[in-house]
């Protein structure tokens, strides 16, 4: 029984190992076909992987391609823009250029109505001439007629003529028969001169001897006067002299007094000298002492503006260092509100640091040397107007500049003046659309004015005593930039300059700032 | 610590300024090898490998000096002196800090042989930008001596 039942397993085992064994024949046969599916699929793997590289090749040229196309886009929309932009202009051009016909047209209108009234008027006046021309016939007739009287009348003047004539004749027949009568009177008259003449020298003689005599004995009667007068004066002068000698020795004894008290007081004046001399060199003294105090003072200034300028501005720098370095490393974690704060800080360190420059410069300018020379300002203007180009747009600006004088000066300062003033001319104009800045200058009691005018923002002529004082401002910083220095400084070196300055404004109008330089410094 | 390889040797007393110029320089790259030193005194110590530098090797030159011209102890000024004075560290390029161009000392500096001198601006873009500029200009530009 065991034995059967052993054999019956092993025909069993059999039958299964026989079945296992056609079951992995089965499956190597499908392994093999799935070897040669996979290598097939290896192979299309690769010719695919190989068609991958050529098409990211392709797309990457095609990416390229892109690329630069956006570019040309790029490039031909700023085309477009600015063809847009021409294509507005023209059109606003064009826009002009119909209003300008529209305007011919009712021009000519207008003239055609004007010619038709002096087509009128010509024809009124055709009328007028013709009425003329009828009024001129009958004036000639007239005239032929009084020709004819004149013609008549003519003749006989001809025959009045004739008769003066024979007249006239008969007259110089007669005046030379006259000449000849008036010669023969003036030769009988000449005769009777002559014999008057000689009578006349004889009676001459015989006076002139009678006169000889009576001169002679009036003489001898002068010089017997003239000798008993002649004592008499030498009397006089003898008592005369006995006087002055008196007089003299009064006056020699007056002379004498008169020295002793001039040497009083030449000792007197020499002592009074030595007293100024002494007060001189006390002053000089004191002068150089005071000239020492002030230039220890001035040092003390220059070394308190060093301070100033150095120890206020590093805190500045800090802050203003720092909330950059919040906004640039902690942006993201500030709302709007909190990064305008930071900008807030910003701006007002930064302003505080501009105000303390400025405020240095002005106090430095009240310690520097004016150095005259001659200042051609027309050349000096022009190079400030060189330098601020950059500040203003040409296309609506213009400048014009009347010939300027020479002036002495310091040039460099004056140089400041005209910036300052050239720059605020510029900056209170930026909100019109023509700006236009005038320069000039005049002549007015013995000093030349020059005048910068400008048609900008104004001010109000109410608080022009704060004009020119160190940061006022007349302007909301925010509407015009600036710490409000630079009349200050116009005004601290015009009048180390010995000058004045001034102004007048229309508010939204125009402002003229005038600074005078006297002629000679 | 090890203070060879340093390229930039910057002394400024003021942590403010310091630590806004370490900051500019190093935005702009050229602060890898600085070392930051808070008076002349320590300035010069590190130049002559004293004290605390004692373990620096002496001919090891930074490539640029960087000084704040007011400093206690020594100043800028005085380290100036000594620095140019002497024939092994005076073509080391040299570069002073001042807050103010009123500083009466500019002048001094530049007869003493400062390379150049920069006045720190209170607005931090022109700042920073200052700070670059000399990096770029002493450190890239400039070769050095050798």
């Amino acid at each position: 029984m065991d034995k059967k039942n052993k054999s019956d397993e092993l025909v069993i085992a059999n039958k299964k190992l026989a079945f296992q064994d056609e079951e992995k024949e089965k499956r190597d046969a499908e392994l093999l076909i799935a070897n040669a599916e996979l290598t097939f699929q290896n192979k299309e793997k690769e010719s695919r992987a190989a068609e991958l590289i050529i098409a990211n090749e392709e797309l990457s040229f095609q990416n390229d391609e892109k690329e630069k196309r956006a570019a040309e886009l790029v490039i031909a929309n700023d085309e477009l823009t600015f063809q847009n932009n021409e294509k507005e202009k023209r059109a606003a051009e064009l826009v002009i250029a119909n209003a300008e016909l529209a305007f011919q047209n009712n021009e000519k209108e207008k003239r055609a109505a004007e010619l038709s009234i002096a087509n009128i008027e010509l024809a009124y006046q055709n009328d007028e001439k013709e009425k003329r021309a009828e009024e001129l016939t009958v004036a000639n007739k007239e005239l032929a007629y009084q020709n004819l009287v004149k013609e008549k009348r003519a003749a006989e003047l001809a025959v009045a003529n004739k008769e003066l004539a024979f007249q006239n004749l008969e007259k110089e027949k007669r005046a030379a028969e006259l000449i000849i009568a008036n010669k023969e009177l003036a030769f009988q008259n000449k005769e009777k001169e002559k014999r008057a003449a000689e009578l006349a020298i004889a009676v001459k003689e015989l006076a002139y001897q009678n006169s000889v005599k009576e001169k002679r004995a009036a003489e001898l009667i002068i010089a017997n006067k003239e000798l008993a007068f002649q004592n008499q004066e030498k009397e006089k002068r003898a008592a005369e002299l006995i006087i002055a000698n008196k007089e003299l020795a009064y006056q020699n004894l007056e002379k004498e007094k008169r020295a002793a008290e001039l040497s009083k007081a030449n000792q007197e004046l020499k002592n009074a000298e030595d007293d100024i001399r002494k007060l001189n060199e006390e002053l000089e003294q004191k002068v150089i002492m005071r000239t020492a105090e002030l230039e220890t003072a001035n040092k003390e200034l220059s070394s308190f503006s060093y301070s100033v300028s150095h120890d206020l501005r590093a805190p500045l720098r800090a802050i203003n260092g720092f909330a950059r370095i919040i906004e640039e490393d902690y942006a993201d974690k500030f709302d709007s509100e909190g990064l305008s704060v930071l900008n807030d800080i910003m701006d007002n360190s930064k302003r505080m640091g501009d105000l303390i420059d400025d405020l240095l410069e002005f106090s430095k300018l009240g310690r520097k040397q004016v150095t005259v020379t001659e200042v051609n300002m027309n050349a000096l203007v022009n190079s400030v107007i060189e330098d601020l180009r950059f500040e203003y747009d040409e296309e609506i600006t213009t400048f014009q500049i009347d010939p300027l004088p020479m002036v002495n000066g310091d040039q460099a300062l004056l140089k400041q003046v005209w910036v300052n003033l050239i720059s605020n001319a510029i900056k209170y104009s930026k909100n019109k659309s023509k700006i236009l800045i005038q320069i000039t200058s005049f002549k007015k009691d013995g000093s030349i004015v020059f005048k910068v005018k400008d048609n900008g923002a104004g001010f109000d002529m109410e608080y022009y005593d704060k004009l020119f004082g160190v940061f006022q401002r007349l302007h909301p910083i925010e509407e015009f930039e600036g710490t409000g220095i630079g009349l200050a400084i116009v005004h601290k070196i015009i009048s180390r300059h010995h000058g004045r300055v001034w102004a007048e404004s229309v508010l939204n109008e125009e402002s003229s700032f005038y600074f005078s330089l006297p002629i000679n410094i | 610590m090890d203070y060879n390889n340093v390229t930039i040797l910057f002394a400024e007393d003021s942590t403010y300024d310091a630590k806004l110029t370490i900051r500019a320089l190093k935005k702009s790259g050229f602060a890898n090898n600085l070392h930051h030193v808070k008076n002349g005194v320590e300035a010069l110590d590190f130049l002559y490998c004293r004290g605390a530098y004692s373990s620096r090797k002496l001919n090891d030159h930074p490539r640029l000096i960087l000084l704040d011209i007011k400093m206690p102890k020594k100043s800028g000024m005085d380290v100036l002196a000594i620095i140019k004075a002497d024939p092994e560290l005076k073509s080391i390029p040299v570069v002073i800090l001042t807050s103010s161009k009123e500083d009466p000392d500019i002048k001094k500096c530049y007869a003493l042989g400062a390379n150049s001198y920069i006045v720190k601006p209170v607005e931090s873009d022109n700042f920073f930008l200052a700070i670059k500029d000399l990096g770029m200009y002493w450190m890239v530009l400039s070769q050095p001596l050798d």
